[in-house]
């Protein structure tokens, strides 16, 4: 037992030591990497579990893995209210080169789920990633924006959450139990991916009768693979219940197995 | 000042993250929070960072962590009771803190389940010196009764409102619910005066989330007797605040609300040590 647990290391590493990361060590030799970039607010909460389930399966294939905290996020230094777009983006680069010092690689894939998709594939270029796994990336950041408005906005006015309903005041300038800064809700309004310059596969799991924003963004359909059933990533019933799903860990390690 | 993450335990298990402010003396008291639920260790919307950086500024040593299979840390391999496994990995928490801050005494901080394993330890290890019961056990009264359906009989929309959320509750009724059995009113009552017995302080504060079962600051009171008149106890009730304190404004009012507690029942003394 205690060999298999020190294969996963909890550390911090970065600027000034701020980043938290937790390393997974392969089973055998490493020939690839891969860096899970989170989602950011409750999405992160939700998808811990699964990052370290997918972690697991893909360590046990030989793939070493890191798992890190984004400044202002998890247990990276940094308050809630200090989460900045360009510095997720720089603090994946560094991530990046951390995951290649320690597992002694320089091929290393990307997964991220919803913003955390959309900060791999901005970074991609400057993080060097051989390819990237997106899981339902955000690629049009108004529409996001407008949405995590309206949930927050709704958020007052639960009754199963609150004994009485509360001023939008109590509830300004949060998405979702975070405190964002003015600049940061400006950094995702203003946000729009650009089609990917590295190989890319699209894991869609977004409801069917949501329109989906993939068509400009990927040339080749076979970059696009849906998966069943819809994730509630919008369900405000579910916003504290975990996200987890094993056709997505079996997706992504047969998808960075086959890797080239 | 840094934090240090930490993989320990007796069977190298557990991953915590510890806050280490200068200086700390021999008499210093270890902060450690649990698990609130399943979420790991950084608490519902971070809350359990904001703490322990919030009283690491205050000069108190503070250890978040994930028992055993919650979060980053691995079973520890051993047959054991899940209330066994709790009070060693606590242990194991309390001994790491120890060594890195060179303290002996322990708080534990815990919401909803942590409430309950928090309750757990401090019923029986000597080092644990205060708790802090965040939405801990609590129990429907007359009183409840009383202020729960006293307003509803006389109130015609309240009536539509409630059988419409009734029917909407049991449409969305299938999602498969994990709860802890809660122990006998009486029982957590003898554990509380044990507890202050031995002179543990306690602080209990509730928030208006958990209003299916406990509505008022009077239901202390109705809950636990004369306990909760006792000097070694302070109560609090956050009425507006949710269960998780998702909203802010809420959670700095209960951060606040513990940082004072705190400096009331174990003082920073010079040097920055509590």
């Amino acid at each position: 037992m205690s060999t298999r647990n020190e294969a996963e290391l909890p550390f911090f590493f970065g600027p000034d030591q701020g980043l938290f990361g937790l390393f997974h060590a392969s089973a055998k030799p490493a020939r690839k990497a891969v860096l899970l970039c989170p989602p950011l607010g409750q999405d992160q909460i939700r998808c811990h579990r699964l990052y370290r389930q997918l972690a697991q399966a893909l360590a046990a294939e030989g793939v070493a893995v890191l798992r890190f905290d984004y400044y202002g996020t998890g247990d990276s230094a940094g308050d809630s209210v200090e989460l900045d777009w360009q510095r997720c983006v720089a603090d994946t680069v560094v991530a990046a080169n951390e995951l290649r010092a320690r597992a002694g690689v320089d091929r290393v894939l990307a997964f991220g789920a919803r913003l955390g998709g959309s900060v791999a594939l901005v970074a991609a270029a400057q993080a060097r990633f051989a390819g990237i796994v997106a899981w339902d990336p955000v690629l049009d950041g108004r529409a996001y924006v407008m949405h995590l408005d309206a949930m927050q906005s709704a958020l007052c006015r639960d009754g199963q959450r609150f004994m009485v309903p509360r001023d939008a005041a109590d509830a300004a300038a949060q998405w979702l139990g975070f405190a964002i800064s003015d600049r940061f809700r400006q950094q995702i309004m203003a946000l729009h991916v650009e089609r990917p310059t590295v190989p890319t596969l699209l894991l869609d799991s977004l409801s069917s009768d949501a329109p989906q924003p993939w068509g400009s963004f990927v040339a080749d359909a076979a970059a696009v693979r849906c998966m069943q059933p819809p994730t509630p990533w919008h369900d405000p019933r579910r916003l504290e219940v975990a996200i987890l799903s094993h056709p997505l860990i079996q997706a992504v390690t047969q998808h960075v197995q086959e890797a080239a | 000042m840094q934090e240090q993450a930490f993989r320990f335990g007796r069977a190298r298990h557990l991953v915590g993250i510890a806050g280490l402010p200068p200086p700390v003396a021999p008499e210093a008291v270890g902060v450690i929070v649990l698990n609130a639920g399943l979420v790991h260790r950084i608490g519902p919307f971070r809350l359990h960072v904001e703490m322990t950086r919030r009283l690491n500024a205050c000069g108190y040593p503070t250890l978040r962590f994930d028992l055993s299979t919650i979060g980053d840390s691995a079973a520890s391999g051993e047959s054991q009771t899940r209330k066994q496994q709790i009070c060693a990995d606590v242990g194991d928490a309390m001994k790491l803190l120890g060594e890195q801050a060179a303290c002996k005494r322990f708080v534990l901080i815990g919401l909803c389940s942590g409430s309950q394993c928090a309750h757990m330890v401090a019923c029986s290890d000597p080092s644990v010196a205060g708790a802090v019961f965040l939405d801990g056990y609590a129990y429907r009264t007359l009183g409840y009764h009383l202020r729960y359906y006293l307003p509803r009989l006389l109130d015609m929309k309240r009536w539509l409102r409630m059988l419409s959320r009734r029917r909407k509750a049991q449409a969305g009724g299938s999602e498969p619910a994990f709860t802890v059995a809660p122990l006998p009113q009486a029982v957590v009552r003898a554990d509380l005066a044990g507890m202050l017995d031995r002179g543990l302080k306690l602080c209990l504060i509730y928030s208006g989330g958990i209003s299916r079962y406990f509505n008022h600051a009077r239901q202390f009171r109705e809950c636990f007797g004369g306990i909760v008149s006792r000097p070694g106890v302070s109560t609090r009730f956050l009425k507006e605040a949710d269960h998780t304190y998702i909203l802010t404004g809420d959670r700095n009012r209960l951060l606040d609300s513990v940082e004072r507690w705190l400096f009331d029942n174990f003082p920073v003394t010079t040097g920055g040590a509590p």
